[in-house]
């Protein structure tokens, strides 16, 4: 909790003969993250090793499953497990069922893209007939003639041509048609005569009979082949069907072989032995030596190393069950370095308060979490589960706040705000006293002035764990230095002005020279670090007022919802209801839509606003205050087998 | 007769004309800022369509960066939301 899971550095190194036991093992464990060997041109006696032999058949069996499961559209992160198959089982399977499948999968891939072909070339033909149709000569007419030139193709407008000619021409086309017939001689005048107008030659195809006889045939033939496909497609869906089960039972054990065959390529070896280096979380660490030590019988030399740099050891988050879903926050700004404060814990518990401060609303927090748990049979991926899980809180959060607000699509509830109204006076029933604007926006403030302050000591903390000596205590002393221009601010202001629900210090002048004193400090110690740090003064300032957002963005959605209900039944429904008319009804029917829309789009604003802001506030206003980031993700050298069992 | 050239100006006409004021300097806080908010956001938000396009893991964080500069019209709402209440 609050730091990232403790490591230990291990260098194991064994002969060569113990190689294979000893993947095997850590592949079992899936804890060891194994650090990949670097050759160094200096030392010679050391090379990378050796594929496991079997690599490149599981490598190539794998890409045939993979090629399946391509074709017939199977993800294995949405497959549902259904029953674990034993390895032993799949393993015969890949033997005698998979080469048929295979044959299966690629003869109806094949006959599918030869059927596509075949239908765009009728496609074709049938566009190229097209403009024939309109002109009652059939296609053999077109040709075959040798003192006779004809013309045919896209026209702007009909023209006279004054030679002797034999001439059609048809504006039921798209572009027109004119076909021209002329003696070989006139032929170049005629040519003139029509280029002027605009003509575009097309080609006859080559075919015989009337056109639109053929122009049928073709468009037939292409429908007769769209079934086709389907019924192939049906086929494709039926291997789908009988074999998902089998093929991802197949791709994850084929790359866990593969896995296992490519280890030693990140293994450094000399002629008789290898050596590894890796990580391996410290409560599990024993365990797995343990289980090396008897796999191999004591044919091993392990021995713990000594952590030298903080940014080279892998990171894997350590935090109670109900913040964990909020890792995924947290890797979109940066996973946490091993020797910093790890602040997911702080940003579970904030960020569905936050959200529920802007979307503070039964009515639409009840339709996220409706949302948030209907999309869990949809979203099976570990990122959109986890997204899921933050949003159910988030929305659970907003009902809460709904409730304090009193709260619901913009009406309010049958009882007073049992905090700060947000309720504006829009529409007809406006009554009570309007929204405490002011008070919200004070709360909101000294919300951003505490986060603010939380984060600027994590930031002295964090100094000291990541910094050493003269380098740690500058930075110690800057981040107080922050901390005192703040306070030192707000001290002149509340010595100057009386703010409700803030100190009230206009009668204290030694508040003054207090806040004074703080100020010119704070600017020194920012100073002594880096004096160019002092034009990021006006942040205080500006991070600070920030945190207005919470009121600000909220206020808008609450608008919204008002604005909402006030046209479609202020404004549409109430008045029709008195006497009810035909256009009557069709006004309520249009009264309900315009609130359905209006609500659904502004559960997406109230969604998009709610998170973005809130999530926006740790990113941007309470990371900088002390978060580095930049850990290596901990990436365990094995595999959860969802699908396959031993 | 009624001189309108010079006519007095009440104390309830000055107030009217003073909320009606308030009010259209909230309208304006709010617009303009947002007007500025839409600038900031363009290219940025072209950028990030870009690096999305790319990438997808960048959605998240190119998501973030657009949003950055929707400061600047949460300030012309909070002063706009102050004017009028």
């Amino acid at each position: 909790m609050l730091r990232p899971e403790r490591m230990r550095r291990l260098l194991i190194a064994a002969p060569k003969s113990e190689i294979d036991t000893i993947i095997r093992e850590l592949y079992r464990h899936n804890v060891y993250h194994i650090e990949d060997f670097v050759p160094e041109s200096s030392s010679e006696a050391l090379s990378i090793g050796h594929p496991l032999s079997g690599a490149s058949d599981a490598a190539s069996a794998l890409i045939k499953v993979r090629a399946i499961e391509n074709a017939c559209g199977i993800d294995p992160e949405n497959v549902e497990v259904k029953t674990k198959l034993p390895t032993s089982k799949v393993r015969e399977m890949i033997r005698t069922d998979l080469p048929v499948i295979q044959k299966e999968a690629e003869d109806l891939v094949g006959s599918r893209s030869r059927l596509e072909t075949r239908q765009k070339e009728h496609e074709q033909r049938a566009r190229e007939l097209e403009p024939f149709t309109a002109v009652p000569l059939d296609l053999e007419f077109y040709r075959g003639y040798t003192r006779f030139t004809v013309f045919t193709g896209h026209i702007t407008h009909d023209v006279e041509i004054d030679v002797p000619n034999e001439k059609y021409f048809s504006d039921k086309v798209a572009g027109n048609m004119i076909v021209v017939v002329v003696q070989n001689e006139h032929r170049e005048q005629v040519e003139r005569t029509l280029l002027d107008a605009g003509f575009q030659a097309i080609p006859v195809p080559e075919e015989t009979g009337a056109p639109a006889d053929r122009l049928k045939a073709h468009m037939e033939e292409a429908r007769r082949i769209e079934d086709e496909i389907a019924g192939v497609n049906a086929k494709i869906a039926g291997i789908r069907e009988r074999h998902t089960d089998f093929l991802v039972a197949c791709d994850e054990l084929l790359t866990a072989d593969v896995e296992r065959a490519e280890a030693p390529l990140r293994f450094a070896t000399t002629e008789e032995t290898f050596i590894t280096e890796g990580w391996v979380p410290e409560d599990r660490a024993d365990k797995i030596l343990d289980a090396l030590e008897k796999a191999t019988n004591g044919r091993i030399y392990i021995e713990e190393l000594e952590i030298e740099e903080d940014t080279s050891v892998p990171v894997e988050y350590e935090n109670p069950s109900f913040a964990s879903p909020t890792q995924m926050l947290m890797d979109v700004y940066a996973r946490p370095r091993y020797s910093e404060i790890d602040p997911t814990l702080m940003v579970a518990i904030v960020f569905p308060i936050f959200f529920g401060m802007i979307l503070g609303d039964v009515g639409y927090g009840a339709v996220l979490l409706a949302l948030s748990l209907g999309l869990r049979k949809f979203l099976k991926g570990e990122g959109g589960r986890a997204l899921l899980k933050v949003l159910s809180y988030a929305s659970i959060s907003s009902i809460v706040f709904g409730v304090l607000y009193s709260e619901f699509l913009g009406f309010s509830l049958p009882w007073e705000p049992l905090v700060f109204s947000r309720h504006l006076n829009i529409g007809g029933h406006a009554g009570g006293h309007g929204p405490q604007v002011v008070e919200l926006m004070i709360i909101a403030i000294w919300i951003g002035i505490l986060h603010i302050t939380l984060g600027r000591v994590l930031g002295i903390l964090n100094a000291r764990r990541l910094y050493h000596g003269r380098h740690a205590t500058r930075a110690v002393i800057s981040h107080a230095g922050w901390l005192g221009v703040m306070w030192g601010i707000l001290l002149i202001i509340w010595s100057f002005f009386p703010i409700p629900m803030m100190p009230d210090l206009t009668g204290f002048p030694v508040a003054i020279a207090a806040g004074v004193v703080l100020l010119v400090a704070g600017v020194i110690g920012i100073a002594q670090e880096n004096a160019l740090e002092v034009v990021e003064l006006p942040t205080i300032v500006s991070h600070v007022l920030s945190y207005a957002r919470l009121v600000a963005v909220g206020l808008s959605s609450v608008a919204i919802a008002m604005v909402v209900n006030y046209i479609s039944i202020g404004m549409m429904i109430e008045p029709q209801l008195e006497a009810i008319t035909p256009v009557g009804v069709i006004l309520i029917i249009v009264g309900i839509l315009v609130f359905l829309m209006g609500h659904v789009l502004n559960t997406a604003l109230g969604l998009l606003g709610g998170g973005l802001h809130s999530i926006r506030l740790h990113y941007v206003e309470f990371f900088t205050k002390f978060y580095k980031g930049g850990g290596k993700k901990y990436n365990p050298f094995g595999m959860k087998s969802k699908f396959t069992e031993e | 007769m009624v001189d309108f050239g010079t006519a007095e100006l009440t104390l309830e006409m000055i107030q009217a004309s003073q909320a009606g004021m308030s009010a259209v300097g909230a309208g304006l806080a709010v617009g303009l800022t947002g007007v500025g908010t839409g600038l900031a956001e363009m290219g940025i938000g072209a950028a990030a369509v870009g690096a999305t396009a790319e990438n997808r893991d960048m959605f998240g964080l190119a998501l973030l960066f657009t949003v950055i500069p929707e400061t600047i019209v949460i300030f012309g709402l909070v002063v706009a939301l102050l004017l009028l209440f």
